[in-house]
């Protein structure tokens, strides 16, 4: 059996987890930390990919990543080659869908965090920028990692959008989720049963690793 | 009082639930192949006209459609983009004889104009300005299956493997290539002859085999009448006229 | 070395209007019942809030000024701050705390020692008792080698007994200083215990000095109250109100 899709499916929950706790943080620290204007407004959009179907998310996503849209065309011009249907392209649907995701246990994290700490570090000569590194990272490394794994199980089980913005192309968009829906549409039963046999301890063991870093938090590390 | 009106309401729902399968029960469900949407749009719309009887449609791919079929999908009528599934369908008995009802082809159409002057649909595919060719799935689409056959019968199957993505119908790969996602698409003649297809221009395929159309009346239908009714319709000369409009033989 | 202060700010039950001035060596102490402000001025001498008006320098060295628009980071004021709680990181060591802003590696364990902490050196936050953590606290501020040092209340989540010991260990270290401490409490024994001047405070505004020497007297407040003693002094009846309301609330030196 092809196990393909199963790599490409690990291979791309593995970089969306790296990039998107990366790009997390810092937006992270602006809705916990900071104070500016339309600041409710701004959550909510990030909020967005949680709570739209799929389906819509891909839709859009589908309409800005082609050649004639707005990022479709800059990742042209940046790279030479398009963004639609790449590896590439999945990777970036995979950060829109699963950005909250990787936020919401941040944020909670990083909430929990007394003020005073931060303003005990400012007062030690600490700057906001080594304050971050210093003070709130350390102290939400379980949120952090909730984040992670979080993000990952997710995007193991991504569909609707990939389906829509991948194209299904072997080896390079036809993730495992894809080959099991074209399985099944093919009466391919057995190969789609196989797959299906290797996902569900993945996600699950991977949903055990967070219940134990969650509850460890609850009752105080 | 607000007893009497909570009463009231959910009788009210029971009542609506009852009616709802006795008024779905007067319907026809077709499971229709992708590449047929627009004859069948008018097809259907002339024919509740002239018989009162409403007709509801579902358009995706014909593999997708004989796996519901399989599985105890609800429709009446089924019309396939090739002659195998409902040849198979009629081996489990689960649907009468096959007729065919078209036969289509395969074109390779895009919206760029700047391919527009080539020799034939090999130098368009091989052009290295082409990146991306949309085929519909070669496993449940026919479409997509008689594409795949031109390409390994030219010898170019493997050598463009980079370039290939893989929508789910003919129509999607119609549609991947007309916002220009894909640069060409394999598509159904019918597309490359609409209005949106008019806007690009279309090279024939003739390494790729005529996709005989076959139609059934599934035998788990409950409007065996009205059913027969659409099948004489679908063969009738004016009918036939609308279906060669479309491009279809 | 001096430190001068006068600020005001609009607060939500009243405006804090303050100002004074602390000398090196010298330990003000701030007393009041909650929420008289006493917080927000030390909040705003570490630059962790604003005025809506006012100056503070120290030294010379302008930190706030806010008809020239001068602000001054808390980072740049080199201070040392210490809260009631949550002053110690809790991912670092005892080590660690007091490393986080100590010059030089050397200069750690002497200075862990001097604090009575170095038992404690490899310890986290959580695993030391609430006074060990206070030490620590302390500590920690001293390694910066701050110019002012500011205790909030630094003593009042912890026990009777444990809050002895450590007034004791503060009025000792209290006279190696060379620096100006303010200390902030709503314990008036406290105050009188630690500082040289008493700066009591009232609803955003510092009361009378006299009241201080009032207070200093030691005799029961029911009987001064009674006796009608707050007129012998002069002072307005929102004086007298002031006075009763610290009476209310603080708790005098037998």
């Amino acid at each position: 059996m092809d196990l393909t899709p199963l790599w490409l499916s690990l291979k791309l929950a593995f970089m969306t987890t790296v990039i998107l706790v990366i790009m997390a943080a810092p937006l992270t620290y602006l809705l916990v930390y900071v104070r500016f204007a339309g600041k409710s407004f701004f959550e909510a959009l990030l909020s967005l990919p949680m709570v739209l179907p799929p389906t819509v998310l891909g839709f859009y996503l589908l309409l800005v990543m082609t050649p004639q849209g707005n990022i479709g065309r800059f990742w042209e011009a940046v790279t030479g080659s398009p963004l639609i249907f790449t590896f590439a392209g999945i990777v970036v649907a995979s950060l829109v869908y699963s950005l909250p995701f990787a936020i919401q246990p941040m944020k909670a994290a990083f909430e929990k965090i007394d003020r005073r700490l931060l303003e005990s570090s400012y007062v030690l000569g600490l700057s906001p920028l080594s304050t971050f590194f210093k003070v709130i990272i350390p102290n939400a490394v379980n949120g952090l990692a909730a984040s992670a794994i979080l993000v990952f199980i997710h995007t193991l089980g991504e569909f609707g959008v990939i389906l829509m913005v991948g194209g299904s192309i072997p080896g390079e968009t036809k993730v495992a989720s894809i080959a099991i829906y074209e399985a099944v549409e093919a009466l391919r039963y057995r190969d789609a049963a196989m797959m299906c046999l290797i996902l569900v301890p993945i996600s699950y063991l991977f949903l055990l690793l967070i219940n134990r870093l969650t509850r460890r938090q609850i009752y105080g590390a | 009082m607000r007893r009497h009106i909570s009463h009231v309401l959910v009788i009210a729902l029971i009542v609506l639930g009852l009616s709802l399968p006795a008024a779905a029960g007067e319907k026809l469900l077709l499971a229709v192949a992708a590449n047929f949407i627009l004859p069948a749009e008018e097809l259907t719309e002339m024919f509740e006209a002239r018989t009162g009887i409403p007709v509801e449609a579902t358009y995706t791919s014909t593999g997708k459609l004989y796996g519901q079929i399989v599985k105890g999908a609800p429709y009446d009528l089924f019309f396939a983009a090739d002659e195998k599934r409902p040849n198979l369908l009629d081996e489990k008995g689960l649907c009468d004889t096959p007729f065919v009802y078209a036969r289509g082809q395969v074109v390779v159409w895009t919206a760029n104009q700047a391919l527009c002057g080539a020799a034939g649909w090999q130098a368009v595919v091989k052009d290295p300005e082409v990146r991306k060719i949309a085929i519909a799935n070669t496993e449940s689409a026919p479409y997509g299956t008689v594409a795949m056959i031109a390409l390994q019968k030219a010898g170019l199957w493997d050598a463009l493997k980079e370039k290939y993505v893989f929508p789910q119908t003919v129509a999607q790969a119609f549609q991947y290539a007309e916002t220009r996602s894909a640069d060409v698409g394999f598509c159904a003649y019918s597309s490359a002859l609409s209005a949106k297809g008019k806007k690009g221009c279309f090279y024939e395929v003739p390494e790729a085999p005529t996709a005989v159309q076959t139609a059934c009346i599934l035998k788990r239908t409950e409007n065996r009448s009205a059913a027969e009714r659409f099948v004489a319709f679908i063969q009738s000369p004016e009918a036939r006229k609308i279906i060669e409009k479309y491009g279809y033989r | 070395m001096e430190l001068n202060v006068s600020i005001k700010k609009k607060l939500p039950h009243f405006d804090l209007e303050v100002s004074f001035s602390c000398r090196k060596n010298r330990l003000l102490g701030l007393v009041g019942p909650s929420g008289a402000g006493k917080t927000t001025i030390i909040r705003i001498l570490a630059g962790l809030d604003r005025p809506d008006e006012g100056r503070i320098d120290y030294n010379g060295e302008v930190w706030v000024d806010t008809e020239k628009k001068i602000f001054l980071p808390p980072q740049e004021r080199h201070l040392g701050y210490v809260f009631q709680e949550y002053t110690l990181f809790p991912h670092l060591t005892v080590a660690g705390n007091v490393a986080f802003a100590a010059a030089e590696k050397e200069e750690i364990p002497p200075l862990l020692r001097r604090f009575n902490i170095w038992h404690l050196k490899d310890r986290k936050p959580d695993k030391i008792s609430g006074g060990e953590r206070q030490r620590c606290a302390i500590c920690q501020a001293m390694a910066r080698r701050p110019r002012l040092l500011l205790l909030d209340e630094p003593f009042s989540a912890l026990d009777a007994v444990t809050r002895q010991n450590l007034r004791a260990e503060l009025r000792a270290l209290k006279g190696e200083l060379s620096i100006p401490v303010i200390h902030v409490t709503h314990d008036i024994s406290e105050a009188l215990y630690l500082a040289d001047d008493v700066l009591p405070m009232v609803g955003g505004r510092i009361v009378r000095k006299w009241m201080v020497q009032f207070m200093l007297k030691g005799r029961p407040p029911a009987q001064q109250r009674a006796a009608g003693d707050i007129d012998g002094y002069g002072g307005d009846s929102r004086d007298r109100e002031d006075l009763s309301i610290l009476y209310d609330s603080l708790k005098v030196m037998q």
